[in-house]
């Protein structure tokens, strides 16, 4: 029992229940000096949730080291934590490689709990009329979804930075291992933020909270705003940490060309969110403002602008899709070359491609307000500046068939799943210009085809990317591998009965089904689309719960794998599984190219012999 | 040699500063005399290129590394300048943004403030940043005594700043938050501001106590530069704001 209330995470929920009180308690106190009514539930709940987020830190124990530091105390540079086994896991560790387990794990919860609000709606969706859902409830469950995934999304992005950028780049750790482990455990009381809307009135406006909406939902949107503007500074410092890591901690001779592509995805993906991310935080405290203090800026009766939301909104919430899948499209570059045994094709062309979206994805953000009444000179240029996506994108999609062309490609489960995210981002981008398109998108805006076209783009530039990346390094974390029939199994579980389900959006999307929206009209006659995307969203759920499971059993009793297991060149697969606590023993050297697979002779890093 | 090179040291800090206060004197007095807002965008990108360049030692960002062993403290160090640019680099978007949610939401209006006031605690945050500049050269000389003195003027004066503006300016100022488009701008740019000088001032607070128990020396002081590049920030953000909240446009109803 008392080994139990000494994990971090144990504490750190327990103080967060205790700063929430206290919050909570002082703000009342506060009105009651000040004369006005002392309770007033909403300014109590917000500035509750934002001390017991601080609490929880602090019982978390990731401020110790900063405390100790302000007080003029010394703090150990490095760390052994291997003793404690099991329990690092729950607590502040400062290992990168727990950090990145960790996030990963984060990611999984936050992502079955979104998925569970899609399978929710979705039963309600499979016919006309309400059958077991309030329209506040489909409403709540619907903008859940969005929102829980895009921050399931965040972490297991940071979860894959975290876990292979140091190792990428032979590193030790991360620059700021501190900073890293603060980062992580910010965005766990985020999330629990987020999820208490639910029990505190849900809110009504999809993931993307515009107001005038917002400023009317009940308190839930207070708690969207809140969890979202600090998961938001938990992926800034997360970036941060990573753009700094891969400036300052590469191995001896590796020049920036010869960076393995996902460390170049990371520093684009990072600059994004290092930047952009302020604006949607920003945008929310408006809000948040708005709602507590009464100030106007989003209110047109006192002089404000609600199109400025969208403004700033969009500023990050577009190039927060490149967030989402420049690491998946980094992920296919990386591992293709590895089952097509053949060299990465125009390897300087990708690794630029992916700074090339990053930078242009900071001029598109118009393209989400064609029918929003946003100025109408701005239309067109967003529209080609949006198309323009495209270039880069391609030559993304050159490069890998170029890899597989001839390539002596080989089918082993994390294969199939880059394969599927290749089809299923084709079929994303694809759909993306008639979205981009002025012309069309006022005919497409907020239909279900944009559901399907981004749904279409998370699965290809996340989901089959990420999922591969985990069968595939799973066994560097426990040095053991994911069982191959299950992994299959989940395979062809999920990718039929997605693809399904995304062109059956965009179907019925065409045929006039709005999104966000609980009930629909049967005259429309696509109750029978409806009914097969049900049953195709749970055959996806079927597939991640066949994942899950062969999770759990392989952890414990999967095939030992310690060595090479796909007979990599990259360098974290020249030392045996699992990685030991500071990485690399001997520190190596790049001497080569990192992805000329099947050419003999090239040797891409040398370990040095002795030190 | 070292004599020389200290002094003028903290004469070139001297006349930034004079060039920074003649131009918001000009600043000032070209606002009341014809309201061009281009020259007040200009203004306050040459003070911010001054700041940047000779308070801040943004250069130090390109210096090549001297000790290529990655645990030295020389390597640290740049890598935790970097760390650190690239903080205030985000940060930038936040205030970004309020300037152009200003704009967007304003124009070329302002709202009614009390001139004497602003350029009060302009002057006073001004200031401050000459006397953390002195307290960062001090400490670089390892003169303990003297880098207590003047950080300890910064804090004061960083204190002050905040009484002007929380303290007096929201009492005088003729609107509520929640009044007119005008107060909502005001309120949340003077309150972000804010709260970043109060950041700013707890941490200078927590460098001068360290310091003052010689933990830090000529060598070695991350912590002072990192709390000083901070405060010059926050005063660089003010040099934006100032303009855009008591002198860019006519007066609003």
């Amino acid at each position: 029992m008392r080994k139990f209330f000494s994990l971090g995470l144990v504490r750190g929920l327990l103080w967060q229940i205790l700063g929430t009180a206290i919050g909570i308690g002082i703000l009342t106190g506060i009105r009651q000096l000040l004369g006005l009514a002392p309770w007033k539930p909403e300014p109590a709940m917000v500035f509750g949730a934002l001390l017991g987020a601080m609490f929880f830190l602090y019982g978390v124990g990731v401020l110790n080291d900063w405390i100790r530091v302000a007080a003029g105390k010394e703090i150990q540079e490095h760390i052994d934590e291997t003793g404690l086994g099991w329990r690092r896991y729950f607590g502040a560790s400062l290992d990168h490689k727990v950090i990145g387990i960790q996030y990963l794990t984060l990611s999984l919860v936050l992502m079955v709990v979104g998925g569970t609000f899609a399978l929710i709606f979705r039963s309600e969706l499979a016919t006309t009329g309400m059958q077991f859902l309030t329209l506040m409830e489909y409403n709540t469950l619907m903008s859940l979804h969005g929102i829980v995934m895009i921050v399931g999304i965040l972490v297991g992005i940071a979860a894959f930075m975290n876990y292979l950028v140091p190792m990428l780049i032979g590193a030790r750790d991360m620059s700021f291992p501190r900073l890293n482990a603060f980062a992580f455990w910010l965005a766990v009381p985020a999330g629990i933020i987020l999820l208490s809307s639910l029990v505190l009135g849900g809110f009504d406006t999809g993931w993307t909270g515009y107001p005038p909406l917002s400023v009317r939902a009940p308190i839930g949107m207070q708690m969207f705003f809140l969890g979202i503007s600090l998961a938001g500074f938990s992926t800034i410092l997360g970036s941060l940490n990573i753009i700094v890591t891969i400036i300052r901690q590469r191995a001896p001779g590796m020049i920036p060309f010869r960076m393995p592509i996902f460390v170049w995805a990371s520093i684009a993906t990072s600059i994004i969110s290092l930047t952009a991310t302020q604006l949607i935080g920003l945008s929310f405290q408006m809000v948040m403002f708005e709602r507590l203090f009464g100030m106007g800026f989003f209110d047109p009766g006192k002089g404000g602008n609600p199109i400025l939301f969208q403004h700033l909104f969009w500023f990050y919430s577009h190039p927060a899709v490149y967030v989402f899948v420049l690491p998946g499209l980094g992920l296919i570059s990386e591992m293709l070359p590895v089952f097509a045994r053949k060299p990465l094709f125009g390897y300087k062309w990708v690794a630029i491609s992916s700074i090339a979206i990053a930078l242009i994805g900071f001029l598109v953000w118009g393209h989400h307000m064609f029918a929003s009444g946003m100025a109408e000179y701005l239309r067109v240029p967003f529209m080609y500046s949006t198309l323009l996506v495209a270039v880069p994108t391609g030559v993304k999609f050159f490069s890998w068939l170029g890899t597989l062309w001839r390539g002596k490609i080989t089918y082993e489960t994390p294969m199939l799943f880059l394969l599927a995210g290749i089809v299923v981002f084709l079929l994303g981008g694809l759909t993306g210009p008639p979205n981009a398109t002025i012309s069309t998108d006022l005919h497409l805006t907020d239909t279900y085809f944009i559901v399907g076209h981004f749904h279409d783009t998370m699965f290809g530039g996340y989901v089959f990317p990420f999922f591969a990346a985990i069968y595939y390094w799973f066994p560097k974390m426990t040095g053991r591998r994911l069982n191959e029939k299950l992994g299959k199994l989940h395979f062809w579980l999920m990718t039929p009965a997605f693809i399904v389900l995304s062109l059956a959006m965009m179907r019925v999307g065409m045929l006039g089904m709005r999104r966000r929206i609980g009930d629909y009209d049967p005259e429309l006659n696509f109750v029978i689309d409806h009914k097969i995307m049900t049953v195709a969203a749970f055959i996806i759920a079927l597939g991640v719960l066949v994942f899950l499971i062969n999770v759990f059993w392989s952890i414990r009793k999967g095939e030992v794998a310690t060595g090479n297991l796909w007979n990599s060149r990259s360098p974290e697969w020249q030392v045996p599984s699992p990685m030991p606590m500071h990485n690399y023993e001997k520190p190596f050297e790049v001497v080569g190219e990192p992805y000329d697979y099947g050419l003999p002779g090239s040797v891409y890093v040398k370990f040095k012999e002795s030190e | 040699m070292e004599h020389q090179h200290k002094s003028s040291a903290l004469l070139l800090g001297l006349l930034v500063f004079g060039a920074l206060a003649v131009l918001t004197a000009v600043e000032f007095v070209f606002a009341l005399k014809i309201n061009l807002w281009q020259f007040l965008v200009l203004i306050p990108l040459i003070k911010a290129g001054l700041v940047l360049y000779y308070y801040m030692h943004i250069s130090r960002l390109f210096e090549a590394d001297l000790d290529a062993n990655h645990e030295s403290y020389a390597y640290k160090l740049l890598t935790n300048r970097i760390g650190l640019w690239l903080f205030l680099l985000s940060d930038a978007f936040i205030f970004g943004g309020l300037l152009l949610s200003r704009i967007n939401l304003l124009g070329l209006m302002r709202p009614d403030l009390n001139q004497v006031l602003g350029l009060a605690v302009t002057s006073i945050l001004l200031i401050s940043s000459f006397f953390a500049n002195r307290a960062e050269i001090l400490m670089e000389f390892g003169e303990r005594k003297q880098f207590i003195l003047n950080i300890s003027i910064t804090i004061g004066l960083g204190i002050l700043f905040l009484v002007g503006v929380v303290g007096v300016e929201w009492r005088l100022a003729p609107f509520g938050p929640a009044d007119s488009i005008q107060g909502a701008i005001f309120y949340v740019m003077t309150g972000f501001h804010a709260f970043h000088v109060l950041t700013g001032v707890i941490f200078l607070t927590i460098v001068l106590r360290n310091g003052s128990r010689g933990l830090y020396s000529a060598e070695k002081h991350w912590a002072v530069e990192a709390s000083v590049v901070y405060w010059h920030f926050v005063d660089v953000v003010w040099f934006f704001f100032y303009p855009a909240l008591y002198l860019i446009g006519t007066l609003a109803k």
